[in-house]
C-alpha cells in the first residue's frame, strides 16, 4: 500500500467501508419517506416521489406518544445538563483547588462513580425517590441524572480547571472580589470549552437513556422520546415506514444539538484521549 | 446570602493559606487553630461549591449503592413481607443458580467480542482515514454517528436488518442464498448478533480516539524510522503502536464498561430469547429479577456481583494498560 503507486486504492476501500456501514442507517432515511407497502419489496430505493405521510402518521398520533415524549424530553434534557454544569464546574473548581484530604477523599468517590452500571442502583433510587414523593415525576427523573452524571462532568471540570492559572483568581480577590463572583465572572467564563464538552456528552447521553426513564417514569405518565420508540415497536411491529419515522424524529434534535456542537465535541473528546 | 458575605470579608485578609510554605492538611489546621474566624468562609465555601453536587451524588449514588449491598443479605420483596436478614444465602444461592451463571458467561462473550473487534476495527479505520483531505473527514462523520444515537434507535433499525424476513435475510435470497440464518431467532446466533450490533455502534468512537492518537504522532519520528531502513510494519509496531498506547487504554476501558452494562440491546431486540435466556446479560438478569420477579433481595446480590466483577476488570485492565504507557 505505498502511498504513491496505489494512490487510487485508499479512496477506493474508504469509500466501499464506509458506504457499507452506513447501509442501515441509509435503509431507515429512505424508508421514513416511502409508502408503506413499498418498503418490504424494495427496501434500498430510493423513495421517489418522497412521501411526508409516515412523519404526518407520527406526529398525528391520537396518543400524542411522540409530541408529548418529545416534550418531556426536552425538559429533561435540558434541565439536566444546565444543572450538571453549573454544579460539576463549581463541584470540579473546588476539588482541584482545594488541598484538604477530604477534598481528595471525595474526587476518588466521585471517580469510582463513573463505573456503577445504572441496574445496580436503580431499584434504591426508586425507593428514594418515593420517599422524597418524587417518583414518576420529571423533577425525579432530573435529579437522578443530576448525581449518576456528576462525576463525569467533575472528571471533565476538573482536568480543565487546573489550565486556568491561580493568579488570575488571586488577583481577582484581591481586588475585594467575592467567591462567588471570582468564580462567575473569572473562572466559568474560562471553562467554556469544558463546558461545552460536559453539556453535548451529557446531553446525548441523557437524551438516549432508556432504562432510567423507563422505570422512573413509569408506565403510565408521559415518557420520553426514546422511551417512545419501544412503546411504538410493540404496537406496531410490522409498520417499518410508522416506526422508522418514529425513529426519525426523535433522532433529529439530539442530532442537531450534537451537529451544532459538534467541533467543541470531537476537540473535548480527543484532548482528554491525547494527554490521557 | 449570608455566606458570600463572610466570603468577602474572609478573602479580604492577605493571609490566605495557599500560599503557605507547608500546604496539606497539617498547614489548613494550622491555620484554623490559629484563627476561628477561619471556619466561617471556609465552610461557606463547600457549602456553596461542592455541596449541591456531593449532596445530589450522595442521595442518587452512594445510599442507593449502600441499600443494594444492604438488601443482597436480605430476603426483601415488597410484596412479601417481612424482610428479614438472610445472611449469605442469596450469594450461596447465586453460585447454583443456572441462569445467572448463563447471563454472566454471556456478558463475557459480549464483552470481550466488543472489546477486541472494536478496537482493532476502529484502528484499521483510523489508519485506512488519517487524511486531512475532505472525503476522509467526512467518511469520519459518518463512522461516528451511531455514537451518537440511541441504543434504543440501533437496536430497532438492525432487528429491521437481521430479522428473519429482515432486510439482509431479503438481500441474501436475492442472491440465491436458499436458507438464510436465523439472525436473532437462532439460539446459537442471537448472542453473536448482539454482540456485533454493540460493536457497530462503539466503532466510531474508537475511531476518533484512534485518529486523535494518530495525529500525536509526530512525523520526524516516522521519518527518522524510514531513513534508518524500516520497512511499513516495523515503523507501525515500534513507532505508532507504542504511541497509540493511551488510545488504547481509553477505548478498552470505554468498551469494556459498555459491555458489561449492555442491556439496551437485549430489552429491545429479543427480551433473553431466543429460547431459555440465551442472550440474557447481567444488567438484564437484575432488572428482570427486581422488577418482574420483585425478589429486591436476590437480585441486589446480583447487582454486587456484578459491580463487583465491572469494578475489577475496569481497574485492573487500566493499571496494566497505563503501566504500559509510562514505560514507552
Amino acid at each position: 500500500m505505498d502511498d504513491r503507486t496505489h494512490s487510487w486504492l485508499r479512496p477506493l476501500v474508504a469509500v466501499f467501508v464506509g458506504a457499507a456501514f452506513f447501509l442501515p442507517l441509509y435503509l431507515v432515511v429512505v424508508n421514513v419517506f416511502k409508502p408503506g407497502a413499498e418498503i418490504v419489496p424494495h427496501p434500498a430505493a430510493l423513495p421517489l416521489p418522497p412521501t411526508l405521510d409516515n412523519v404526518d402518521a407520527v406526529l398525528s398520533r391520537p396518543d400524542n406518544l411522540f409530541t408529548f415524549g418529545l416534550i418531556n424530553s426536552i425538559a429533561v434534557t435540558a434541565l439536566s445538563i444546565t444543572i450538571l454544569t453549573v454544579l460539576s464546574a463549581m463541584l470540579g473548581h473546588y476539588l482541584a483547588r482545594s488541598k484538604r484530604v477530604l477534598a481528595k477523599v471525595a474526587m476518588v468517590t466521585l471517580l469510582c462513580g463513573l463505573m456503577i452500571p445504572v441496574p445496580v442502583i436503580l431499584e434504591p433510587i426508586t425507593g428514594v425517590l418515593k420517599t422524597l414523593g418524587l417518583m414518576t415525576t420529571l423533577q425525579g427523573l432530573i435529579l437522578v441524572n443530576v448525581g449518576y452524571y456528576v462525576p463525569f462532568g467533575v472528571l471533565l471540570f476538573m482536568g480543565f480547571v487546573r489550565s486556568v492559572p491561580l493568579e488570575l483568581e488571586e488577583a481577582a480577590e484581591l481586588d475585594g472580589a467575592s467567591k462567588l463572583r471570582v468564580f462567575w465572572q473569572v473562572v466559568f467564563p474560562l471553562l467554556r470549552p469544558a463546558s461545552a464538552s460536559v453539556l453535548i456528552f451529557l446531553g446525548v447521553w441523557i437524551w438516549n437513556d432508556f432504562l432510567t426513564p423507563l422505570i422512573l417514569l413509569g408506565p403510565d405518565s408521559g415518557t420520553t422520546v426514546t422511551v417512545g420508540v419501544y412503546r411504538a415497536i410493540g404496537q406496531h411491529q410490522s409498520d417499518f415506514g410508522a416506526v422508522f419515522a418514529f425513529m426519525f424524529l426523535a433522532t433529529l434534535p439530539i442530532l442537531v444539538f450534537y451537529l451544532a456542537l459538534q467541533k467543541n465535541f470531537v476537540k473535548g473528546l480527543t484532548g482528554g484521549a491525547v494527554k490521557g | 446570602m449570608t455566606e458570600t458575605q463572610h466570603g468577602t470579608r474572609g478573602e479580604a485578609r492577605p493571609a490566605a493559606p495557599r500560599p503557605s510554605p507547608a500546604p496539606g492538611a497539617g498547614g489548613t489546621a494550622r491555620a484554623r487553630r490559629r484563627s476561628s474566624t477561619r471556619i466561617g468562609p471556609k465552610l461557606g465555601r463547600f457549602s456553596l461549591f461542592a455541596l449541591p453536587g456531593l449532596l445530589a451524588y450522595v442521595v442518587f449514588v452512594l445510599i442507593p449503592i449502600g441499600m443494594t449491598g444492604y438488601y443482597s443479605f436480605t430476603n426483601r420483596n415488597p410484596f412479601n413481607p417481612p424482610t428479614k436478614w438472610v445472611g449469605l444465602r442469596n450469594y450461596g444461592d447465586l453460585l447454583g443458580d443456572q441462569e445467572f451463571r448463563q447471563a454472566l458467561v454471556n456478558t463475557v462473550i459480549i464483552t470481550v467480542i466488543v472489546a477486541v473487534f472494536a478496537n482493532v476495527g476502529g484502528l484499521l479505520i483510523a489508519m485506512l482515514l488519517d487524511r486531512p483531505t475532505r472525503l476522509y473527514v467526512a467518511l469520519r462523520a459518518i463512522f461516528f454517528t451511531p455514537v451518537v444515537l440511541s441504543a434504543v434507535v440501533i437496536s430497532v433499525i438492525w432487528q429491521a436488518v437481521l430479522t428473519d424476513d429482515g432486510l439482509l435475510n431479503s438481500l441474501l435470497r436475492g442472491i440465491g442464498v436458499d436458507d438464510p440464518p436465523g439472525w436473532l431467532s437462532d439460539p446459537d446466533l442471537a448472542l453473536y448478533s448482539i454482540a456485533w450490533i454493540i460493536t457497530w455502534q462503539m466503532l466510531g468512537f474508537c475511531v476518533v480516539v484512534y485518529l486523535a492518537g494518530l495525529q500525536g504522532v509526530p512525523r520526524e519520528l516516522q521519518e527518522a524510522a524510514s531513513i534508518d531502513g524500516a520497512g511499513r510494519f516495523a515503523r507501525f509496531r515500534n513507532v505508532t503502536w507504542p504511541m497509540l498506547a493511551p488510545a488504547l487504554t481509553i477505548n478498552t476501558v470505554m468498551l469494556l464498561i459498555t459491555g458489561f452494562k449492555a442491556y439496551d440491546q437485549i430489552q429491545v431486540i429479543t427480551n433473553g430469547g431466543p429460547g431459555a435466556g440465551t442472550t440474557s446479560t447481567m444488567a438484564f438478569q437484575v432488572v428482570q429479577t427486581a422488577f418482574n420477579g420483585n425478589h429486591i433481595g436476590y437480585s441486589s446480590a446480583m447487582a454486587a456481583v456484578m459491580l463487583a466483577l465491572v469494578a475489577t476488570v475496569s481497574v485492573v485492565t487500566l493499571r496494566l494498560l497505563q503501566r504500559r504507557e509510562v514505560t514507552q
